[in-house]
C-alpha cells in the first residue's frame, strides 16, 4: 500500500546533511513522523477496503481522524521547520565567497528578461480593466476626474507587485522548482554536495538573489504599463482629457505609495524564489516527485503572496 | 625489479617495489633503456608524478609502443601485481563502515554492514540488483545518514564532522553516480572541467589541457560541446567517469561504470581503470555486474547480500570460495539460495 499526499512526504534520509547541524530537534520530529507514517499506512489501507472492514462505530472513527490531524500536524511543522531552516541556510550563504556573478546574471535573465513579455501583456490589461471599472463607479459620483489616481494607487500599491509576483510565479517560479527537482531526482545536487561544492551556496542563493533584484524592477515595469493601459482606455476611449488623467496621478500619488508597493515587490522576490527553491530542492523521486513539487510551490508561493500581501499593507499603512 | 633511476614521490603502496610506471614497463620488457631515457627527456615538466601520468601516452606518441599494446601492457602488469598482493592483512583501511544499518520506505536495506576498504587497492563491491550498494556507496561519502553505526573516513568519523570539514574531506573523494548524473545545463567539456573550476585553483590552459586529456582517454574526443541530453547512455556514463577522474581524488568511488556498455567500451574502461590505478595508486571502490572481467584485476572484493557483508576478502579467496551464496554470483546460477526479486 502506497501512502497517498502529504504522508508521502521526503523520507528522511533526503533531509540534506547540513540540516542536522542546524537542529536537532527536527530529527526528534523526523522519529515521532516516521512513527506516525507507519501507523497512518495502516489507517489508509484499512479506508481504502470500505466493503468488508470499515467500521462505522464512532470511537474507532474518532481515532483515525485523530490520527489524521496529528500526522497532518507534524507534517505541517515539519515542512514549515524545514522551509525556515532553508531560508537560513540561504540567507547566511550569501555573504559567503566566492561570488558566482554569472550564475546571478543567468538567473537575472531567466526570471526577469524573459518575464518581461508576459509582464507588459498582462500588466496593460490591468491598468485598462480597472480603468473601464474605474469609469463605470467614479462616473456615478460624478468624479471622473478621479479616474488617473485611482488607476495609478491601485496599480503602485497593490495590483503592481501582486500580480507581478503572481506571474513570475507561474511562470519562473514553476521553473525554477521543476529545475532543481529534476536536479534532484538525478542526483544532480547529490553531485555537488558529493565534489565539496555546497548546493544551496550554488543553486539557491543566485535564484534568490535574483529574485530579489528582478521583482522591484518588473513592479516599475508593470506599473508604468498599467498606468499607460488606463490612460488608453480613458483618455482615448472614454474622452477623459490626458491633463485630468496624469495630473490627477502627479498630485495623488506620494513617495510613500510608491515605497509601500516597491517593498511588497521586493518581499515576493523572496517569497518566490525561496518556495520555489525549497520545493525543488526536496522533491521526491520520479517525475511525479516533480510536478508535486511544482504545482505545491506554485501554490504555496501565490498564497504566501497574497497573505503577506495583507500584513505588510496593514503594516505599511 | 628495478628501483627507480630518479626520486620519486609517486604514492607506492606497501608491498609494492615495482617504482614508477616507466620501470615497470621496463621490467616487463615492453620498452628498453634507451627508450625510457628518451621518453623521460621529452617530459616538459619535473614533476614525477606528473611524469609518471604522462609517460605511457610520450612512449606511445615517440612511436616505442602502440596505444592497444600500452593498455595491455598496464592490463598484464596489474593482474599480475594484484596475483602477488593477496595478502591484504597489512594494508590499512582508509574507508570503513561498523553496524551500519539503514531503513528506506519501511524496509532495511542495510542490516549491520561492516567494511573496511584498503588503500591503495581496488576494491569490488558485488551483489544482487536492489541488494543496497549504492546506498552503501552514499553512506560512504555521506549522502546518506545512517539509523545506526558508524562510518570513518581516513580516521575520522564521517558524521561528526562539521559542515565545513566534511567539505574538505569530500575534496578527496570523488563518487560516479550509478546514472551518471551530470549537470544538464552544462555541456560535456564544462561538467567535466566543473570539479576543476570549482573546487580547485587550476588555470584555464591546464584545465583545457587536462579536459581534452580525459576526452580522450574515454574515447570521447570531439564530443566536448555536446550537452549530456545529446549523448547516449554510455557516453553519459563515461563522461561522468571522466569527471570523477579528472580532479586525481585519492578515493575513487564507481557505481557500475560499465552497465549498459558494449563489450569493447566495457573493455575500454577497465583499462582505463587499471591505467588510472597504475599511475595514481588511487583507492577505488567498484560497484561492477562484469564479474569474470573484474576478478582479474581487482585486489580486494566485499559480496553484500541481503544488507549485509556477506563475505569480504582477496580476489582469489573469494574466488575460491564455496559459500552457495558466493557461487551463485560468481556462476550467474538461477537456481540456489538467492532469491531473484
Ligand atoms: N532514496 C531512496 N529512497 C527509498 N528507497 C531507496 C532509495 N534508494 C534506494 N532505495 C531502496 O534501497 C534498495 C537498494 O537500492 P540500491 O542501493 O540502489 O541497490 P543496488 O544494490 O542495485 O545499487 C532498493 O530496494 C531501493 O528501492
Ligand atoms: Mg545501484
Amino acid at each position: 500500500m502506497v501512502a497517498i499526499g502529504p504522508h508521502d512526504v521526503p523520507p528522511s534520509h533526503r533531509t540534506p546533511v547540513e540540516l542536522r547541524h542546524h537542529a536537532d530537534w527536527f530529527l526528534l520530529l523526523l522519529k515521532i513522523r516516521a512513527r506516525s507514517t507507519l501507523s497512518n499506512k495502516t489507517v489508509v489501507s484499512e479506508l481504502d477496503i470500505p466493503s468488508s472492514r470499515t467500521d462505522t462505530s464512532f470511537i474507532p472513527r474518532l481515532r483515525t481522524y485523530v490520527q489524521h490531524l496529528g500526522s497532518y500536524s507534524i507534517d505541517f511543522t515539519l515542512e514549515t521547520g524545514k522551509m525556515f531552516i532553508f531560508l537560513a541556510q540561504t540567507l547566511r550563504a550569501v555573504p559567503t565567497p566566492p561570488w558566482r556573478w554569472h550564475n546571478l546574471l543567468k538567473q537575472i535573465h531567466f526570471i526577469g528578461m524573459r518575464s518581461m513579455f508576459v509582464i507588459a501583456l498582462t500588466s496593460i490589461f490591468a491598468g485598462m480593466v480597472l480603468a473601464l471599472q474605474g469609469f463605470y463607479t467614479l462616473s456615478r459620483f460624478g468624479s471622473e476626474a478621479l479616474l488617473g489616481p485611482a488607476v495609478a494607487l491601485s496599480m503602485i500599491r497593490e495590483l503592481g507587485p501582486v500580480l507581478s509576483g503572481l506571474m513570475i510565479t507561474g511562470r519562473a517560479g514553476s521553473a525554477v522548482a521543476a529545475e532543481l527537482g529534476i536536479m534532484r531526482i538525478r542526483e544532480q545536487i547529490d553531485a555537488l554536495e558529493v565534489m565539496g561544492v555546497p548546493p544551496i551556496h550554488f543553486l539557491a542563493v543566485p535564484r534568490f538573489l535574483a529574485g530579489l533584484i528582478v521583482l522591484p524592477l518588473l513592479t516599475v515595469i508593470f506599473d508604468v504599463i498599467g498606468i499607460f493601459g488606463g490612460y488608453l482606455v480613458a483618455v482615448q476611449l472614454l474622452g477623459l482629457s490626458a491633463g485630468t488623467y496624469f495630473g490627477g496621478i502627479e498630485s495623488a500619488v506620494s513617495m510613500h505609495d510608491i515605497h509601500t508597493g516597491l517593498i511588497k515587490a521586493f518581499c515576493f522576490g523572496m517569497i518566490i524564489t525561496w518556495v520555489c527553491s525549497f520545493k525543488g530542492f526536496f522533491a521526491k523521486r520520479g517525475a511525479e516527485g516533480v510536478s508535486h513539487a511544482t504545482t505545491s510551490a506554485v501554490v504555496l508561493a501565490s498564497v504566501l503572496i497574497l497573505v503577506s500581501d495583507y500584513f505588510i499593507t496593514a503594516i505599511m499603512l | 625489479m628495478s628501483t627507480p633511476s630518479q626520486p620519486s614521490t609517486v604514492i607506492t603502496a606497501p608491498g609494492h617495489n615495482h617504482g614508477p610506471l616507466g620501470q615497470r614497463l621496463l621490467a616487463a620488457g615492453y620498452i628498453n633503456e634507451q627508450q625510457l631515457n628518451e621518453a623521460l627527456a621529452a617530459q616538459s615538466t619535473v614533476d614525477p608524478n606528473e611524469i609518471n601520468h604522462l609517460i605511457g601516452r610520450t612512449l606511445v606518441s615517440l612511436g616505442h609502443l602502440t596505444p592497444s599494446l600500452l593498455r595491455q601492457a598496464l592490463v598484464e602488469l596489474f593482474t599480475e601485481e594484484c596475483r602477488n598482493d593477496c595478502g591484504l592483512s597489512g594494508v590499512p583501511p582508509i574507508l570503513s563502515m561498523k553496524g551500519v544499518e539503514k531503513q528506506l520506505d519501511g524496509r532495511m536495506v542495510l542490516n549491520g554492514v561492516d567494511l573496511e576498504i584498503p588503500e591503495h587497492r581496488i576494491t569490488a563491491i558485488i551483489g544482487i540488483s536492489g541488494g543496497g550498494k549504492s546506498v552503501t556507496l552514499k553512506h560512504l561519502v555521506g549522502l546518506m545518514r545512517p539509523d545506526r553505526g558508524t562510518i570513518m573516513v581516513k580516521g575520522k568519523n564521517l558524521y561528526a564532522l562539521s559542515v565545513a570539514e566534511l567539505q574538505r574531506v569530500r575534496r578527496h573523494i570523488s563518487l560516479l553516480f550509478q546514472g551518471g548524473a551530470l549537470f544538464d545545463s552544462l555541456n560535456v567539456f564544462d561538467n567535466i572541467a566543473f570539479p576543476l573550476r570549482e573546487t580547485t585553483q587550476t588555470s584555464e590552459a591546464e584545465i583545457h589541457q587536462r579536459v581534452m586529456r580525459a576526452l580522450d582517454e574515454v574515447n570521447l574526443a570531439g564530443m566536448e560541446y555536446k550537452f549530456p541530453d545529446e549523448l547516449s547512455g554510455g557516453m553519459n556514463k563515461r563522461a561522468a567517469l571522466a569527471r570523477a577522474l579528472i580532479t586525481r581524488p585519492e578515493i575513487i568511488l564507481l557505481d557500475e561504470p560499465t552497465a549498459g556498455l558494449d563489450p569493447i567500451i566495457e573493455n575500454a574502461i577497465h583499462h582505463l581503470i587499471c591505467d588510472t590505478f597504475m599511475r595514481t595508486r588511487t583507492t577505488m571502490v567498484i560497484i561492477s555486474h562484469a564479474i569474470p572481467a573484474i576478478f582479474n584485476w581487482c585486489h580486494h572484493v566485499i559480496v553484500l547480500h541481503r544488507g549485509k557483508v556477506r563475505a569480504s576478502g582477496s580476489t582469489p579467496a573469494i574466488r575460491e570460495s564455496q559459500d552457495p551464496v558466493i557461487r551463485q554470483f560468481i556462476d550467474g546460477d538461477v537456481d540456489g539460495p538467492v532469491d531473484i526479486l
